[in-house]
């Protein structure tokens, strides 16, 4: 076998992206009570409202029991030994510019390969990046202000403008709908507001990029993106995380609200520590992401790259409420070493000639699981309905596992809904035939994948698929096989 | 001394004591019933039972049988038999062996087939490795339920190279009681090495009575032997079915099974398949027309336990009325099973705004060298096949008729009897008009 | 026989004919020739009643009856036969049990009692001979899994079984080679007659020379810009369809 040995070169492979910067943290000591969700508002200075749904989520999630039903393995996770608040050292003191930044911080990034000061002269990209779990750089706020498009931390927002958050926040994601929703919406710290006033055309792509630093941090994002009638924007979200030992948990909430014949495009390149050889250390990720298409003709896309993480949870939704309405989703993810991934998404049709698209690439390497998740259900109003789903894995050594689970729901007769899948792996024909040509079996594996992640690829942002394609390649070094 | 199973299924148990008295036997049955009394009832949290609720059928309150039905005439067939079909027949009525009504005829050498009580007061040793052989340890509750209610069935046993030329045909007749009544009937079939067959089995009755039927069925498959099996479901439009198949498949074995499933008011089907020995085919073609009232439930559960082997499923619904579907098809590649080939393809037309159907077409799989799909549609008579009938001539109810009587009929055409195919279709056609 | 006057008509928003004049006399053929995306195939369409145009203006009457406001099974009833661009398959009804239940539909439209299974077999088999088509085809399926000229010839075969007064004959000839082609018109040939008229549409002049029509037309941008005796053919053949922007720029 030419590719037993390479499969254990992907395996081994370290995590690129492993070191830890030294910052001083304004940290919360471990524990969970009614004092810590309470201390948590205080210290971000929130509206009585705010404390008071935090203190109803609380309550609420110690009546909840924690999911067992994904395919997924992991040791039970002990709530009260994670800190649930950490801020970098002047919260209050927040920076108006890039000058403003702890240098060490833009070091961090750079170290990343995340150049900011570069993205803002060469790509065009506002950046909202999070350190910990406090917003602490914002560029390209006048632009945007100008277009009318409010684009800030979340703590921000409550600040400013409650009026436009206090109606939308938690009604896509209710505290009441799943554990880690609910255990989110008691402890959030902070997270990303945007809002797109009427038919306005967000003149550049959104993006943060998430790091989870602090030791011991929980990371508990929220975001809530509204896009008002005839407008689009168009977010990204990407993420990596330093080595470390101790499981990380994050649970980020997204809400996505679209009205009438608006477009919210929201792709998120996923790349935190997957945890060793072994397993140990790695990221937990189980996210809960919705969008609500609210009105008529309105569009939300998502679009993941997910190569990170020992565990993912994570099922981007639809709810095509508005008649008309179009839902999307696209995926790539990648398991090997350990990591486990349970993901997918739902397409829940409700409006009038709603429709949804499903393309899911699932490549699993190494002793990599990885499980389809995914719910079509076409209820009984939604007259000319239509899904369809594309859902493909590709195995890579002998040890990894794929699963597939489509949960199919049709109750009205003019719905149209094609559903497939198909497993495979690389065939050896492939392979010999790009050797053939010269290849050396390492990049006919990664042309192949590529290929294989070519139409989601095709819906991320240019500057996006390209890192993308970098990632899944870094991924797969030496994944031949 | 045993503790009372839940929501009156105690009831279902209460079979008399005149059998054959073996403890071994007995001691099966009180396993069963533990395992039972230890387990909750299945309820829609379980992906097993997502989308099928058993309330109505707890409704009910069914009994058991306690005594065969020695009523019925030969005549009392007439009804039920299918025209210029010949067989080997074996009835049983109301889930007890009917020696009366069945004509067995002669059978070749090394071909015996005969009812399970019968079997076990004769020859209980030959049966005690058979029981439970493709059943194995499995959890599902109405098979565990039929196993601690024990009582009578059939058995056919071909020995090594028999070959059975005409068809068995088994015919589950139904008969309505004063009370709601529950038959469990377990059935044991097995080809030795090299044997070939044809079952037929038929789940009828007289009337539209209401009854409940669980039945078992275990199959075990010698090398290279060939099982053609078509079942046929139409039970009485108040019945309630419940049926488990359990198939265990020896080198180079080929099993291919036809299901129909046009009878019940609620119906459960568990098929389960698995691969022992290597190069083993499996084919299962479905058919479901589920209308107002009915609920028509399939389970696949395929195991590729080891390499090299083929299993292929190809379900397809027609939902009209008020009528719902459930199609859950799970194909299983296990670790060791490489160069596994499976394809599985669940098509639906919906014909009516009321009708439902959940489907739920899964993929598990542990090997890397596999080629695996599945596919699965829903969707509506498309309107260019309709026009193309309609230019011509041909007006818009009957070329629909014709489009769903074509859907279906590529199932229907697979059926290798042509009497038995004429009798299916046109049992189909009277339901689409 | 067929009057079809200033007719319009709509794919969703856009106009496709835009105002199109036809008469058709018993026994005539008349070809149709246009460039693609000129409206032959939706002006086929629009006679036999297919979904998804709106007819926006004009009229079409088929022996005193008003086509337009007919379903497509009561034009075939009076004797309309679309022989279509792409044959549809429908897999799993069967060729025997089809043409069957067409022929006795239409029989029955004309007061004539249903054939008895004897007869109807009898009839296929001569009208099977006709298109060189085998025993075989009558056990298959709709058109599932025939190469494209068995499509085309069962097409014809159809034709020749139900008989129509008017026959439309699609683009009759794509995808067709040369032997295919030859059996085809050899078909429809063998079908004509003082009471048949015919439409053949087609791109290409070659199917032509096998079906000699009375009449061609050339339609473009939805309407019919010329018409003449088969000579036009040959000129189109011969200055391809270029001249008609330039035409119609003029």
């Amino acid at each position: 076998m030419t590719g037993a040995s390479a499969v254990e070169d992907i395996v081994k492979s370290e995590y690129e992206h492993g070191f830890t910067t030294q910052i001083e943290s304004d940290t919360l000591p471990p524990g969970l009570d009614e004092e810590v969700v309470r201390a948590i508002s205080q210290r971000k200075g929130e509206p009585e409202f705010m404390t008071e749904q935090r203190l109803k989520a609380y309550r609420h999630w110690l009546t909840m029991r924690e999911p067992e039903w994904a395919a997924v393995d992991y040791p039970r996770i002990d709530f009260q030994a994670i800190s649930y608040y950490s801020a970098p050292k002047r919260p209050e003191d927040m920076p108006k510019s890039l000058d403003e930044i702890d240098p060490l911080l833009l070091e961090t990034y750079n170290k990343l390969g995340i150049p900011i000061e570069e993205q803002k002269a060469l790509a065009g990209i506002a950046v909202d990046a999070v350190f910990d779990s406090v917003s602490v750089a914002t560029t390209f706020r006048a632009t945007l202000a100008e277009a009318g498009v409010i684009f800030c931390s979340i703590s921000e927002a409550l600040h400013d403008y409650p009026e436009l958050v206090k109606p939308y926040l938690g009604t896509v994601v209710p505290y009441t709908d799943n554990f880690y929703a609910c255990l989110n919406a008691a402890v959030f710290s902070d997270g990303t507001f945007v809002y797109v006033p009427k038919g306005v055309r967000c003149p550049m792509e959104l993006s943060t990029y998430f790091r989870i630093n602090a030791r011991n941090t929980g990371q508990f994002e929220r975001t809530l993106i509204v896009a008002e009638a005839g407008s689009y924007v168009s977010y990204l979200e990407g993420c990596t995380a330093p080595q470390r030992d101790e499981n990380q948990l994050h649970a980020a909430v997204v809400e996505l609200i679209a009205m009438e014949d608006a477009e919210i495009k929201y792709s998120t390149v996923q790349n935190w520590y997957p945890g060793d050889a072994q397993g140990v250390g790695g990221i937990y990720n189980f996210v809960t992401k919705r969008g609500d298409c609210r009105g008529a003709r309105s569009k939300i896309s998502w679009t993941q790259v997910e190569t990170g993480s020992a565990i993912t949870w994570k099922y981007p939704s639809c709810i095509l409420r508005g008649d008309g309405s179009v839902g999307e989703f696209y995926s790539v993810a990648v398991t090997k070493g350990r990591q486990q991934a349970d993901t997918g998404t739902k397409m829940i049709h409700i409006g009038k000639n709603t429709s949804s698209t499903i393309v899911s690439k699932g490549i699993s390497a190494g002793e990599g699981r990885q499980t389809y998740r995914g719910l079509v259900r076409i209820g009984q109003r939604a007259e000319g309905a239509r899904n369809h789903t594309q859902c493909d894995s590709l195995l890579i050594g002998d040890r990894c596992a794929a699963n597939t689970v489509p949960y199919i729901e049709v109750k009205n007769p003019s719905a149209k809904m094609e559903h497939e899948a198909t497993t495979s792996k690389i065939s050896d024909d492939q392979l010999f035939y790009c050797r053939s040509r010269g290849l050396t079996e390492e990049d006919a594996v990664s042309m192949i994948v590529n290929g294989f992640c070519k139409e989601v690829f095709n819906e991320l942002p240019m500057e996006f698929a390209v890192e993308a394609q970098k990632l899944l390649s870094i991924s797969l070094e030496g994944a031949v096989g | 001394m045993n503790a009372p199973l839940h929501s009156g299924l105690e009831y279902w148990l209460n079979a008399p004591d005149d059998g054959p008295d073996l403890a071994w036997l007995d001691e099966r049955r009180h396993g069963a019933r533990a395992r039972l009394s230890a387990r909750a009832l299945p309820h829609s949290k379980q992906e097993a039972w997502r989308y099928t609720s058993l309330k109505s059928l707890l409704e009910q309150q069914f009994t058991a049988i306690d005594e065969p039905l020695s009523a019925l005439q030969p005549e009392d067939l007439d009804t039920v038999l299918i025209p210029g079909f010949e067989s080997h027949r074996l009835v049983l009525v109301n889930g007890r062996y009917a020696p009366e009504l069945s004509m067995l005829g002669e059978l070749p050498a090394g071909v015996r087939i005969g009812g399970l009580r019968d079997w076990l007061q004769h020859d209980p040793e030959s049966l005690r490795g058979q029981l439970d052989a493709a059943l194995g340890d499995s959890e599902a509750f109405f098979a565990t339920l039929n196993s601690a209610g024990l009582d009578d069935g059939l058995v056919v046993w071909l020995e090594r190279g028999a070959v059975l030329e005409r068809p068995i045909e088994l015919i589950h007749l139904s008969v309505g009681l004063d009370e709601p009544r529950v038959a469990q009937p377990r059935h044991l079939v097995h080809l030795e090495a090299g044997a070939q067959a044809r079952l037929i089995e038929r789940y009828v009755s007289l009337g539209e009575a209401l009854y409940c039927t669980n039945a078992v069925m275990e199959v075990v498959l010698g090398r290279d032997a060939v099982l053609k099996h078509e079942r046929l479901q139409m039970e009485s439009r108040n019945a309630f079915h419940l049926s488990g198949f359990y198939l265990l498949q020896d080198e180079n074995s080929r099993y291919s099974g036809i299901n129909i499933g046009l009878g019940a008011r609620w119906a459960r089907t568990d098929l389960n398949t698995r691969f022992r020995g290597e190069q083993a085919e499996c084919v299962l073609h479905g058919l479901y027309l589920a209308g107002d009232g009915q609920l028509l439930d399939y389970h696949l559960d395929v195991e590729h336990a080891v390499p090299n082997c083929r299993s292929e499923e190809n379900f397809k619904g027609l939902l009209t009325g008020q009528g719902r579907a459930v199609f859950d098809g799970r194909v299983l590649v296990a670790k060791s099973a490489q160069k596994s080939d499976a394809a599985m393809s669940n098509r639906n037309l919906m014909l009516s705004e009321q009708a439902e159907i959940d489907t739920k077409p899964q993929l598990e799989i542990y090997a890397d060298d596999v080629r695996c799909s599945h596919g699965t549609t829903v969707g509506q008579i498309e309107p260019e096949m309709l026009f193309y009938l309609r230019s011509r001539g041909i007006d818009a109810s009957q070329a629909r008729r014709m489009l769903c009587l074509g859907f279906a009929g590529e199932v229907i055409d697979q059926l290798g009897v042509e009497a038995v195919r004429e009798h299916v279709a046109a049992a189909v056609g009277q339901r689409l008009t | 026989m067929l009057s079809v006057k200033g007719l319009r008509a709509n794919v969703g928003d856009k106009e496709i004919l835009k105002g199109l004049d036809l008469e058709i006399g018993p026994g005539e053929v008349h070809a149709i020739m246009g460039p693609n995306g000129s409206g032959k195939s939706t002006l086929s369409h629009v006679l036999s009643g297919r979904d998804g145009y709106t007819v926006t203006a004009g009229s079409a009457t088929f022996e005193g009856h008003d086509l337009l406001e007919l379903e497509p099974e009561e034009r075939a009833q009076l004797g309309l036969f679309l022989a279509f661009q792409y044959p549809v398959e429908l897999p799993g009804v069967n060729n025997t049990y089809f043409l069957k239940a067409a022929l006795n539909s239409l029989r029955k439209a004309r007061g004539e009692p249903e054939l008895d299974a004897v007869a109807f077999l009898r009839l296929i088999k001569e009208k099977l001979k006709i298109l060189h088509l085998d025993d075989s085809l009558l056990k298959r399926a709709v058109n599932a899994g025939f190469s494209g000229g068995e499509k085309k010839r069962n097409e014809i075969f159809q034709m020749a079984l139900l008989e129509p007064k008017f026959a439309i004959l699609d683009e009759t000839d794509s995808g067709l080679d040369i032997d295919a082609l030859r059996v085809v018109a050899e078909g429809v040939n063998a079908l004509r007659s003082p009471e048949r008229s015919m439409i053949v549409v087609t791109h290409y002049q070659r199917l032509l020379d096998y079906i000699q029509p009375d009449y061609v037309h050339v339609l473009a941008h939805g309407r019919i810009i010329r018409s003449g005796g088969k000579e036009l053919a040959l000129e189109l053949e011969e200055k391809g369809y270029g001249w008609i922007d330039a035409e119609l720029a003029a």
